[in-house]
């Protein structure tokens, strides 16, 4: 293979047509899996928080709506919200925006029953020593519970977080010029060197999926941790006593 | 607004069906005899046998399905001999008992290996997981009344590291399930491709695709019924004894 | 807590978006300054990737220019292959559509047409002294872009041919390239374009015989008459001063790497 070629593209799927154009290739990657991280991670506490504390009337229709986002294949949503929200809604979702709603919704589902069970996992005695001390219900989640529960829950954020930088490749089947997308154009253009680019394109997810997942993990432990020894400190024993 | 769709469509999308389940069931077949190789693997006495096997979950699991999907379509394609591609495209039938098996197309046998592929890295962590999980001293108890390491590992240890692992693996084959949307890029005829064609000759865009993603929730609560089912099953049978 | 006042916000939003009240396309373009067309992005000449400027050029491109250009608004070019043509165009995420678009009774149902300004037949590429008829194409392995009159024509009169739908046309080449499918099936312009750029074309060729005969239009939202009728009078404008000639010969004329005679004129069919 011409090297010249390779080097003559390695821009171009790199970001896309920008600065002349929209942002493209692995930059708008980042872009997709950043916002539907954050945005799935919101509504993930939301709903993980919301089965942990609310009654039965809301437990149930919400574990259906749960359960109906991580039961339907990612392909699905972003059709659904690509091209059918708008034409039932009559709003005009841009390209990346439905991207990331679709994401965001099922990284959402998967997220609140990883903050559920983290939440149950922390255990009953922390719930009842923190009610016992006259703290609100929130005040126990926001102060006593989570802190916690967000070290047991952090290898799944992570995982969940990987997921999405590859399912932003899905992008692809409605037109949004991320990696995936700008490489099947150059691909098709070239037309003679497919290995040696979904090679060099699976390269480049693999280094964004193991950087990322390696600084998540090391954030979340680390705040995790920054936490524990704040409760450890505080519950050293005074001198003297 | 829109009708019910011709019985024609209907059975489009029905045939679709047909090959996502058979799709999703060969490739969990594989993907599970694979992944317990893995798993296995990298608890291996020899440390490249280790390496390999870490490096492939590694590769596998941080690439996004699509990319491995285009890669062994279009890529492997242009590496395999000419004789060898131009058999594996003409149709082969085998007489067994009967009845006539085809071989399947190659979209399906490059849609299957990728699957097979992608999904044995992920059943490979949960075994790993399983493994770890059965604490330590069930070994040194095997071990202490004389088994040998290879009777220890297939009465005692294995049967617990399957128990633990049951559930997460259940989980995957629902993936598998989602994830065989994806092979609709490599020109698959499975169900969210066959919604695509009902849709490009009908318009109907909601009842086509309304009609495919029910299916593929009913496929996912099926598994989840029947995970549900072998998990109580085994309860019960360990609390007989 | 949180998640009801999120669903309040939201409820409230989409009542509110959704009461606006749907002003005139060709207004709203005006308005807006922008021109949003969905064009091919990876079938030359008439979309595809100028590996140079890494901008969308073409034939169909430069009918996109002319028009925003009579209108006096930038044009922004969105990237599609066949099938989500119609779906952009429905959902509102493009103006209008000229991505080769074949005009089709059942196609008008949901969206309008401009009058044609292309004509072609639908024909196959094969490896060298495969095709040499139609007869045998109902034994062949014959690949086909989703979403395209191609595919559906393809079936109707060839129903026992075994036809497997690709994304977009290099992608049925590919698989024609691995052996895949034996023989793929496209207009026949778009045919010689990519044939143009192949570095092994010598081992491919275009039987010449057509199945079809498909006039391209403009796809336009359903409804938006005043829309369609600006296009059509751009489209015969341009005809009448040269432009539309021009525009032919920049893509497929002699000194091209595609060269093909001009059969149509706009306003040939209307």
């Amino acid at each position: 293979m011409q090297w010249s070629l390779f080097v003559n593209n390695l821009p171009y799927l790199l970001v896309g047509a920008f600065p002349e154009g929209p942002l493209g290739g692995a930059a708008l990657t980042l872009v997709l899996a950043l916002s539907s991280a954050l945005a799935s991670a919101v509504l993930g506490m939301a709903g993980g928080i919301a089965l942990a504390m609310a009654g039965r009337v809301v437990r149930v229709p919400l574990l259906l709506v749960i359960g109906f986002f991580r039961a339907i294949p990612v392909l699905m949503l972003i059709f659904w919200t690509f091209f059918l929200l708008p034409v039932m809604f009559h709003i005009n979702v841009p390209g990346l925006a439905a991207v990331v709603c679709a994401l965001s919704l099922i990284g959402g589902a998967y997220l609140a029953h990883s903050v559920h069970a983290g939440i149950l996992a922390v255990g009953q005695g922390q719930w009842q020593a923190g009610l016992s001390l006259g703290l609100t219900r929130m005040q126990v989640l926001r102060y006593v519970l989570l802190p916690q529960a967000i070290r047991i829950m952090t290898p799944s954020f992570v995982n969940q977080w990987v997921s999405l930088v590859k399912d932003t490749s899905l992008a692809y089947i409605v037109g949004v010029g991320e990696l995936s997308f700008v490489a099947t154009q150059v691909n098709n253009r070239l037309m003679v060197y497919p290995v040696q680019i979904f090679l060099f394109v699976g390269f480049i997810y693999l280094v964004l999926c193991t950087v990322l997942d390696r600084v998540a993990t090391y954030w979340l432990t680390r705040s995790g941790r920054a936490a524990q020894a704040s409760v450890r400190s505080a519950a050293q024993p005074v001198p003297g006593e | 607004m829109q009708g019910w769709l011709a019985p024609r469509y209907l059975m489009w999308l029905g045939q679709g069906f047909g090959v996502t389940v058979g799709l999703a069931l060969a490739a969990a077949v594989a993907a599970t005899a694979a992944g317990s190789a893995l798993a296995m693997a990298r608890h291996a006495r020899y440390r490249p046998v280790r390496y390999a096997a870490g490096a492939y979950v590694v590769a596998f699991r941080n690439t996004p399905l699509l990319v491995q999907l285009l890669f062994w379509y279009f890529g492997v394609a242009t590496l395999l001999p000419e004789a060898v591609m131009q058999w594996l495209n003409t149709p082969h039938s085998v007489h067994v008992a009967g009845l006539a098996v085809h071989w399947p197309s190659f979209e399906f046998v490059a849609g299957w290996l990728g699957l097979t592929c992608y999904s044995a890295a992920f059943i490979a962590e949960e075994f790993h997981a399983g493994l770890r999980g059965v604490p330590a001293g069930q070994h040194h108890a095997a071990a202490a009344l004389g088994l040998t390491p290879l009777q220890a590992f297939r009465y005692v240890v294995l049967p617990q590291a399957v128990r633990i692992s049951l559930p997460p693996l259940f989980g995957q084959y629902m993936n598998l399930v989602k994830n065989s949307s994806l092979t609709m890029a490599i020109g698959l005829a499975e169900l969210s491709y066959a919604a695509r064609q009902v849709e490009t000759e009908t318009f109907q865009t909601f009842a086509a695709f309304g009609v495919a993603t029910v299916l593929y929730i009913a496929a996912v609560a099926v598994i989840e019924a029947v995970s549900h089912v072998v998990a109580h099953r085994r309860d019960l049978s360990f609390a007989r004894r | 807590m949180k998640s009801r006042t999120l669903a309040a916000w939201l409820l409230g939003l989409m009542v509110t978006v959704s009461g606006i009240a749907h002003a005139d396309r060709l207004d709203d373009i005006k308005e807006a300054g922008v021109l949003r067309v969905a064009t091919f992005d990876s079938n030359p000449p008439f979309g595809f990737v100028d590996p140079a400027t890494n901008h969308i050029v073409g034939l169909d491109v430069d009918y996109a220019k002319a028009l925003a250009d009579k209108l006096g608004v930038k044009l922004e070019l969105q990237p599609t292959n066949p099938a989500n043509r119609i779906p952009f165009l429905t959902s509102n995420k493009v103006d209008l559509v000229l991505a080769n678009f074949t005009i089709t009774d059942e196609r008008a149902k949901q969206v309008d047409f401009s009058i044609p300004y292309f004509s072609s037949g639908q024909q196959f590429l094969a490896k060298k002294g495969v095709l040499k008829s139609p007869d045998q194409i109902n034994s062949l392995r014959v690949g086909a872009d989703k979403g395209t009159t191609n595919e559906i024509t393809l079936r109707e009169k060839f129903p026992q041919a075994t036809i497997v739908a690709y994304d977009d046309t290099p992608f049925a080449f590919a698989a024609l390239r691995a052996g895949n499918v034996q023989a793929i099936t496209q207009d026949g312009p778009k045919l010689v374009g990519l044939l143009a750029s192949v570095p092994d074309k010598q081992n491919y060729e275009i039987p010449p015989f057509t199945i079809s005969n498909d006039y391209m239009g403009v796809g336009i939202p359903k409804g938006e008459t005043r829309l369609t009728a600006f296009v059509n009078e751009t489209l015969k404008g341009l005809e009448a001063d040269g432009s539309a000639g021009k525009i032919y010969n920049r893509w497929f004329g002699p000194q091209t790497k595609t060269p093909l005679v001009r059969i149509f004129k706009i306003g040939d069919k209307t």
